[in-house]
């Protein structure tokens, strides 16, 4: 099914969590902010929210900036 | 205004913004660094205690390192909301670094001229206004106006941050006399930044009686950027302990330092 994830459409097998999203793609995820359908979505749901098609994710983490 | 400055003991100066009492005065910036492995070392020489950072958008086939793992524990993170065009933008950016966890301080930053990078004061505002709302302490960087620092002020943001020159410019202080106006007229902290390119504009600004002066670029681009982040910490510092003391007046002809009387060929 295909998902959008930071704005780019994503083939992804099975429905998983967005946990398992994450872990999948090795994303050092530990202070990433996630934003699922436009809401932010806390680290504690990432485990129990399951992914649907036409989803949209933004993951973001910080960088450097003045 | 000199018995004002009388009463501060340097020794006891300290900057209060959003309950937190800050000893030190130079705000930095962790972009267009070398590499991360410098930001400590960076941050060390600096003294700096509120950083900046922005949020941005994983790399997902290629996930980078977050900077937040290379500063340390103790620091005011201050995330910018750069990329933002609109209030809107801003607003969204602000409320994401918060449920990353950086607590609630954010530099409001809203640029639709992609040239000159030059911050748009009304939208400033308006991101300003809803995120007091949230209790955010909001920082917005603007252009200096006085009108529109008025206006942020009554809308409660914690301090005022106009800009020196362009961002990532270095040419310093050329908008000095309306920061200057910014610093007699605003009972908020003026915050210089972006622009500034040298220890001595810092110094300067500091003299005037800024705040604090936040820096990047001078220190990211220096050919080393230790040494260029403790001498901006020594410039800061020593601005700051100037304007403290307060400056002699300035004359348009000489007053002798020595007595005009006893002269040698006196007869």
């Amino acid at each position: 099914m295909q998902i959008f994830v930071n704005g780019e459409a994503e083939e992804i097998i099975s429905a998983g969590t967005v946990l398992q999203l994450l872990e999948n793609h090795a994303v050092t995820f530990k202070t990433a902010v996630v934003e699922h359908n436009g809401k932010i979505l806390k680290q504690e749901h990432w485990e129990n929210t399951s992914l649907r098609a036409d989803d949209s994710l933004e993951i973001l983490i910080f960088m450097g900036g003045g | 205004m000199n018995d004002i400055i009388k009463s501060i003991n340097p020794s006891e100066d300290s900057l209060l913004i959003g309950g937190v009492n800050l000893r030190s005065r130079l705000f930095v910036g962790t972009g267009k660094f070398s590499s991360h492995e410098i930001v400590p070392r960076v941050l060390e020489a600096s003294g700096a205690q509120v950083i900046t950072m922005a949020l941005r958008r994983v790399d997902w086939k290629n996930p980078q390192e977050n900077i937040l793992n290379y500063l340390p524990q103790n620091t005011i993170l201050l995330p910018n909301t750069s990329g933002a065009r609109t209030a809107d933008e801003a607003v969204r950016i602000a409320r994401l670094a918060q449920a990353a966890g950086c607590g609630n301080w954010v530099k409001i930053e809203v640029v639709q001229d992609q040239r000159y990078l030059l911050p748009d004061n009304w939208e400033t505002l308006l991101a300003t206004e809803q995120l007091v709302k949230e209790g955010f302490v909001v920082l917005p960087y603007m252009s200096p106006d006085l009108g529109a620092a008025k206006r942020l002020q009554d809308a409660g943001a914690a301090a005022i941050m106009p800009l020196g020159s362009p961002i990532g410019s270095n040419q310093g202080l050329q908008t000095k006399e309306l920061i200057r106006i910014l610093i007699e007229e605003i009972s908020l902290p003026i915050i210089v930044d972006a622009g500034i390119g040298r220890p001595s504009e810092a110094a300067e600004a500091m003299e005037m009686g800024a705040a604090a002066v936040l820096v990047n670029t001078a220190i990211a681009t220096a050919g080393d950027p230790v040494f260029m982040a403790q001498a901006f910490h020594l410039a800061v510092a020593a601005g700051r302990l100037g304007y403290l003391a307060g400056p002699g007046e300035r004359r348009l002809k000489a007053a002798a330092s020595s007595p005009l009387t006893g002269f040698l060929q006196e007869v």
